[in-house]
């Protein structure tokens, strides 16, 4: 299968009043041509950054610091070879090294993001037919004239996301693009999409409206989507509708997906790899079978082991114990991020760790990937300056950590 | 089998829209969204009941409603042999300091300015119990069996993580030593390592102090973990109920098979299981479907005595004349859309609908009652078309209400047993309703 996306160490940051925060940390991976990349990981993980910084949509404090984002794309890499013959190889052209406005014009035809909350995306005041149509025009227009884009959707995320150029004009969109709104809408099975598209925002459910902001981000007919917990505010009913809806798009489109998301029964229904993150790594990657049936990293296990299991019940659960980091540069230490929380915590831990390759398609950041445990080599607890303990079951730490502390809620990572 | 604890008897809780006096004054009528539409129940001594259902179904109305956090507009619930809506004075504070309720934030109704062990040791000292230094005492003690340290009984709120700050609830919920304590979503904001040590409280406290737990989630995985019986609840009702294993082994009613079989495995073999999604959106409460509740969006729907339809075309026909009673479809834009603005190309309009609104292949009589309803839709007259399929297509479902029987296991689905008086309404019921002649009205 060839690559579409081949993101090599991208780190983010946020620079903010409690100083630096690293949301993401030395992010790798690869997002075949025409399948499903699931992003996991709790709050804070800096799984959300991830997704935002794959299309440069990471706003500030935030801050994109280094790292490459090579997409395959024959006829952008002919175009910008003559100016930046470093920034191209082969099909593959690294987007860290296009200018903003390059990148900008990538959006929605390239790449298209959506997210938990659907509101979100929609202005209220303008019916949701409008609102496709506009996305469709802004492609349409961008395909014929790449600078000539802005409409009434701004300030509403996708939307703003789809439209960051400049027309002011009032009646905006043509036929053609209301044709094609209409099309969409029941491209993403909306029953009566051509009445349905004349109504506000309000009048769809929530079901509907993730459906018609899936609609929106296919205008462009992007190469890749991001889906950020599309599911999470859904029902269980709906959730299935809606999964179910992006699994058959992205089979007849022959899109890519990145899927992030907390539920790891999500991951398993789509994925085809899945990226497991803790503390802005990727800790454990591989294919679905790698990460669920194989798993090397204590944490991808104790994540698996936190889930009650709707047909094996019964189990006393095992959690993890502690919290996530706060990912305060100042705060995070010279070893595995880890060790605090891990029960197999060795010495070999206590260093900054590379990758390590399981298998051709599988990757740990993890030294149990090279070696065995051994209790002779096992880390006291005191060593690994576990913020003041728990009290009497010892878990879940006990300073402020991950939801009240201020960077999780401002890097809006779930 | 242990005696009940809770005893919940046609509880309703309606609200009223429509009814400010200026309401009254013009006469416009109040209108019910009926939140919890007559609900039956027990708790038993020592249980967890788990109540699932999905966002709307009443569940948390159901919780606060049976605690007389507000008050019924119906029913009863009775606590140990107490009529729980009739208590005052003593009797009230008694009930409640017996049970308790802890909530998904346990803190948004709580000054952010107390501390952990003014807001674990506030219900002790609304009832009054022990000296100021005892209920400090007690604070402590409570913070280490919820797994946190006395030594943090000073901290605020915002200095807790997210679990900590559930223990921290928790802890309040149980400071009067209560019997009986009501959870709701009490682990759904949290990330799953840290919901699975808060579950593991629970689980340990109750064995511990012998509670009784009403456990409220829409999380399948997480309320067949804790409970020993559920109950399925939608659109205010609860659809069926039982102890957990056969609930989930072996579900009766259409809803919570759809309901189990939406939830995505968190397993390598869960792409390949076929899953039968439940079309359409929960209907509002403001107006729910005549019959049974369920009969929009399930997937057993049932024929008339009359038809023998495939059920899968039987559902997009019923799906359809929802759509046509709904006046959901334009006629105007379908008209645009064949490209014949004198309106004369019938068979093109009716080829155009039955191709964009059918996936199924139809049998004849079908197809031809089909396209009988369309020609009227194309001729403008709506309620021809509703009428025509209505006749061949009505479905016991709209007319009867099913009810939940008494029993171990019980749900309400017309397909299963039904009470005496019901299973007779059906059966006056379909001796009313005629099969309908195919083609009569053709035109
Ligand atoms: S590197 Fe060491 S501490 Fe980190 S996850 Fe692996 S075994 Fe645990
Ligand atoms: S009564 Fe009819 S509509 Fe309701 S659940 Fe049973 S079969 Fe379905």
């Amino acid at each position: 299968m060839t690559d579409l996306l081949r993101v090599r160490d991208l780190s983010t940051r946020f620079f903010t009043e409690e100083g630096q925060i690293n949301a993401v940390e030395n992010v790798s991976f690869t997002v075949e041509a025409g399948s499903v990349l699931g992003v996991v990981g709790e709050s804070g993980s800096g799984k959300s950054v991830t997704g935002l910084s794959l299309i440069d949509l990471v706003e500030s404090p935030g801050k994109i610091t280094s790292g490459e984002v090579w997409y395959n794309n024959a006829d952008l890499a002919e175009r910008v070879e003559g100016d930046r013959p470093e920034a191209v190889d082969g099909d593959f052209v690294d987007l860290r090294r296009l200018s903003e406005a390059e990148r900008r014009s990538l959006r929605g035809s390239a790449f298209s993001m959506i997210f938990q909350d659907p509101m979100s995306s929609f202005n209220p005041s303008i019916t949701v037919g409008e609102q496709i149509a506009e996305a469709a025009e802004v492609q349409r227009r961008a395909s014929a004239n790449p600078r000539s884009t802005r409409s009434r959707t701004q300030g509403y995320g996708l939307g703003r996301m789809l439209l960051d150029g400049a027309l002011p004009d009032r009646s905006y969109t043509s036929e053609e693009s209301w044709d094609r709104a209409v099309e969409l809408l029941e491209r993403v099975g909306i029953p009566d999409p051509a009445e349905r598209a004349e109504e506000y925002p309000h009048q769809f459910s929530g079901g509907m409206l993730q459906r018609a902001m899936i609609a929106q981000a296919l205008a462009g007919d992007p190469d890749l989507l991001v889906a950020d917990e599309p599911t999470t505010a859904l029902d269980v009913t709906i959730q299935a509708q809606i999964l179910d809806l992006l699994a058959d798009l992205q089979e007849t489109m022959e899109m890519s997906v990145v899927l992030i998301t907390h539920n790891l029964g999500v991951i398993a229904r789509v994925a085809d790899r899945v990226s497991v993150m803790y503390a802005g790594e990727v800790v454990e990657r591989g294919t679905l079978t790698d990460v669920f049936d194989r798993p090397v990293h204590p944490y991808t296990k104790g994540l698996l082991g936190s889930v009650p299991d709707i047909d094996r019940p019964g189990e006393r659960l095992e959690p993890i114990a502690g919290n996530v980091p706060d990912l305060v540069d100042a705060n995070m230490p010279d070893r595995c991020y880890f060790a605090d929380r891990c029960p197999k915590a060795m010495t070999d831990c206590l260093t900054r760790l590379p990758e390590y390759e399981v298998s051709d398609s599988h990757r740990a950041r993890c030294v149990l990937a090279e070696r065995e445990y051994s209790e002779a080599d096992a880390v006291p607890a005191e060593r690994l300056a576990r913020p003041t303990d728990g009290g009497a079951t010892g878990d879940d730490g006990s300073t402020a950590s991950d939801e009240s502390a201020a960077p999780d809620a401002e890097v809006s990572d779930d | 089998m242990t005696d009940p604890l809770v005893t919940v008897d046609g509880l309703e809780k309606y609200y009223y829209e429509n009814d400010t006096l200026l309401d009254r004054l013009t006469g416009a009528e109040p209108e019910a969204v009926r939140a919890v539409d007559g609900v039956s129940f027990d708790v038993r001594e020592g249980e967890t009941l788990g109540v699932v259902g999905e966002s709307g179904c009443g569940k948390s109305t159901l919780a606060e409603t049976l605690m007389r956090l507000r008050e019924p507009t119906g029913g009863s619930v009775t606590f140990d042999g107490d009529p729980v809506f009739e208590l005052s004075g003593g009797d009230m504070d008694a009930f409640r300091r017996r049970a308790q309720v802890m909530f998904q934030d346990p803190f948004s109704s709580l000054d952010p300015r107390m501390t952990a062990g003014e807001i674990i040791t506030e219900p002790l000292a609304i009832h009054d119990v022990g000296t100021a230094a005892e209920r400090r005492e007690r604070a402590e003690t409570l913070l280490e069996e919820v797994g946190l340290s006395a030594d943090q009984i000073d901290r605020y709120p915002h200095e807790f993580s997210g679990g900590q700050r559930q223990r921290i609830g928790f802890a309040r919920a149980l400071a009067i030593d209560p019997e009986f304590v009501v959870l709701d979503e009490p682990v759904s904001a949290l990330d799953v390592s840290v919901q699975a040590q808060v579950l593991n409280l629970l689980a340990d406290m109750q064995a511990e102090r012998d509670l009784t737990y009403l456990f409220i989630a829409h999380d399948l995985s997480v309320v067949r973990h804790i409970s020993d019986r559920v109950a399925v609840m939608y659109l205010g009702e609860i659809v069926e109920i039982g102890p957990t294993e056969e609930i989930f082994e072996d579900p009766q009613h259409p809803y919570t098979k759809a309901l189990l079989e939406s939830v995505p495995r968190a397993d390598t073999d869960e792409r390949d299981r076929v899953v039968e999604t439940i079309r359409g959106d929960v209907p509002s409460p403001r107006d729910p479907p005549s019959g049974c509740s369920f009969r929009t969006r399930c997937p057993e729907l049932i024929q008339p005595p009359w038809l023998d339809a495939p059920q899968a075309a039987f559902r997009e026909i019923s799906e359809f004349r929802t759509r046509i009673e709904n006046g959901d479809i334009d006629v105007d834009t379908r008209w645009e859309r064949v490209g014949d603005p004198d309106r004369e190309d019938r068979a093109a309009f009716v080829d155009a609908l039955r191709e964009e609104a059918f996936d199924e292949d139809l049998p004849d009589n079908d197809e031809e009652t089909v396209r009988e309803a369309i020609r009227a839709l194309a001729d403008g007259d709506r309620e021809a078309a509703a009428a025509t399929l209505r006749e061949r297509y009505r479905s016991p479902c709209e007319a009867i209400d099913p009810a939940l029987p008494a029993g171990n296991h019980p749900d309400a689905c017309l397909r299963n047993e039904q009470p005496a008086d019901v299973e007779a309404a059906r059966e006056e019921w379909e001796a009313d309703h005629d099969a309908p002649e195919v083609g009569a009205s053709s035109r």
